[in-house]
């Protein structure tokens, strides 16, 4: 009886043991961990100087629809040299990494990022528009 | 069985009562330490950042000796380089008092520097002091290093002595608080560190790096900018330059860069020689719109010959506006 009572206790542990350790939730070729979330957007958009203050007039004006975001960029503001920062949706990533100055001084070939879930089954596009504003 | 066993205890039992007696019983007296009273030295650096030409190096010098044994008789300082004149050791000893003020108590003669030493002759009868020495930094040491050497005399005849440093002096320059207005003063040569007015722009044309104007116009943001020469007539608007100033200056505008030597606030940043060394503004534009207090700017002129970093202490949109400026410049070529 005392036997099949230790048994009955060493059952579960061993259990919990095995189930910890499996492999539930991979890791991509980011170290990141790759999770259930389907979901993909843009939530927030920041455009930083040289300065690292904001060259923004206004809020972005962010299409999770379109895949867009529209920015208006103080006038003198120098577009060869502007910081991107993007808020995703939770688990998301961005392609390509932002990891120094951006050139947006082509305005008519705008900038394109690529928002990817955090189950790395969905991506979108976002095409970055920049305006500036204009001098009376 | 238990009984034997039983047995086998009582029997080493009595051990254990004999390893606490053991040990109990170790003779361990404990003793006053006593201070040393030998005559002693010691300092400290008090001031931080690079040490650049015209601005002090701040050390506190400590002696001591037993109280009974003798008094301090003098206390010198021994440059590498002669300080400038300013350069002195303090002839009061400082002690923090319980509301942590520093109170001083006048224990020697006022010092007198005599080239590279500086001494104070004690007038009270101390056997401990501490000393604050202040070395301007003169041009002389630019680009050096310069070294210390502390001492001090008792009346037993012992002397202590104390060696502080090698400490590097910066290559760069330094200048602050310049003003400058958009009504008169608006042209800012970097090579000079010097503002100039229209007239003397137009006579220094291949010195002016800068210009400086204020603006407000409705639905865009102008306010105060430094701008270059050569800028596009969109930067510069209501101005006409003196002739010959054409200079292309690149400028990269910055924002929490509070160095502590040009803005004297409480931020412990400091640009150095190296920062100026391997800033890279190659790619930068030739003008800064919308500076504002606490911003600054990193500027090379158009030759390569200068590097600085130029900070905005204050701007005052009143009369005209103005703008004023200290800057650290280093020579590159």
């Amino acid at each position: 009886m005392k036997n099949f009572l230790n048994r009955l206790l060493a059952l579960p542990l061993l259990i919990m043991l095995v189930s910890g350790c499996s492999d539930d939730f991979p890791i991509d070729e980011d170290g990141l961990l790759i999770t259930g979330r389907g979901e993909c957007y843009v939530s927030n958009f920041e455009l930083l100087g040289t300065d690292y203050q904001t060259v923004r007039t206004s809020a972005a004006v962010i299409d999770t629809v379109a895949q867009t975001v529209a920015v208006e960029v103080f006038w003198g503001t120098d577009l060869r040299k502007l910081w991107p920062q993007f808020s995703l949706v939770t688990d998301a990533k961005l392609d390509p990494k932002i990891t120094s100055w951006t050139d947006f001084s082509d305005l008519a070939n705008p900038k394109k990022w690529v928002v990817i879930s955090g189950n790395r089954k969905v991506k979108k596009q976002y095409t970055v528009t920049i305006t500036v504003q204009e001098k009376p | 069985m238990k009984t034997d066993m039983r047995k086998t205890y009582l029997n080493f039992i009595w051990v254990l009562p004999l390893c606490l007696a053991l040990s109990g019983c170790e003779e361990d007296e404990y003793a006053l330490p006593e201070a040393k009273t030998h005559f002693q030295n010691d300092a400290i650096k008090r001031s931080l950042g690079p040490n650049v030409v015209g601005l002090n190096l701040e050390f506190v010098y400590g002696m001591a000796l037993g109280v009974d044994k003798g008094t301090i008789r003098s206390a010198r300082v021994t440059a590498s380089i002669p300080g400038d004149p300013g350069t002195y050791l303090e002839h009061r000893s400082f002690h923090t008092n319980l509301s942590g003020n520093d109170v001083p108590v006048t224990v020697a003669d006022p010092s007198v520097s005599d080239g590279a030493v500086t001494e104070v002759t004690f007038t009270r009868d101390t056997c401990a002091a501490a000393l604050r020495y202040y070395y301007i930094i003169p041009e002389a040491a630019r680009g050096k290093s310069v070294e210390f050497t502390f001492s001090a005399k008792a009346s037993t005849g012992e002397e202590v002595s104390y060696k502080m440093g090698p400490y590097q002096v910066a290559k760069m320059e330094m200048v602050r608080d310049i003003t400058l207005t958009d009504t008169n003063l608006k042209y800012f040569s970097i090579s000079e560190m010097k503002a100039y007015n229209a007239a003397d722009a137009a006579a220094n044309a291949d010195k002016i790096d800068l210009v400086y104007l204020y603006r407000t116009i409705t639905g865009v943001t102008f306010n105060h900018a430094l701008v270059s020469p050569s800028t596009s007539a969109d930067y510069l608007p209501g101005v006409t330059l003196p002739a010959g100033v054409s200079n292309t200056t690149k400028i990269h505008k910055t924002w929490q860069l509070n160095d502590r030597h040009l803005a004297r606030l409480q931020y412990g940043i400091y640009v150095d020689d190296l920062d100026l060394e391997k800033i890279d503004v190659s790619s930068a534009p030739d003008y800064a719109l919308n500076l504002r207090a606490e911003s600054g700017a990193w500027v090379e002129t158009a030759d390569g010959k200068y590097r600085a970093y130029v900070y905005v202490n204050a701007v005052n949109n009143g009369a005209g506006g103005s703008m004023r400026i200290s800057v650290k410049r280093l020579q590159m070529k």
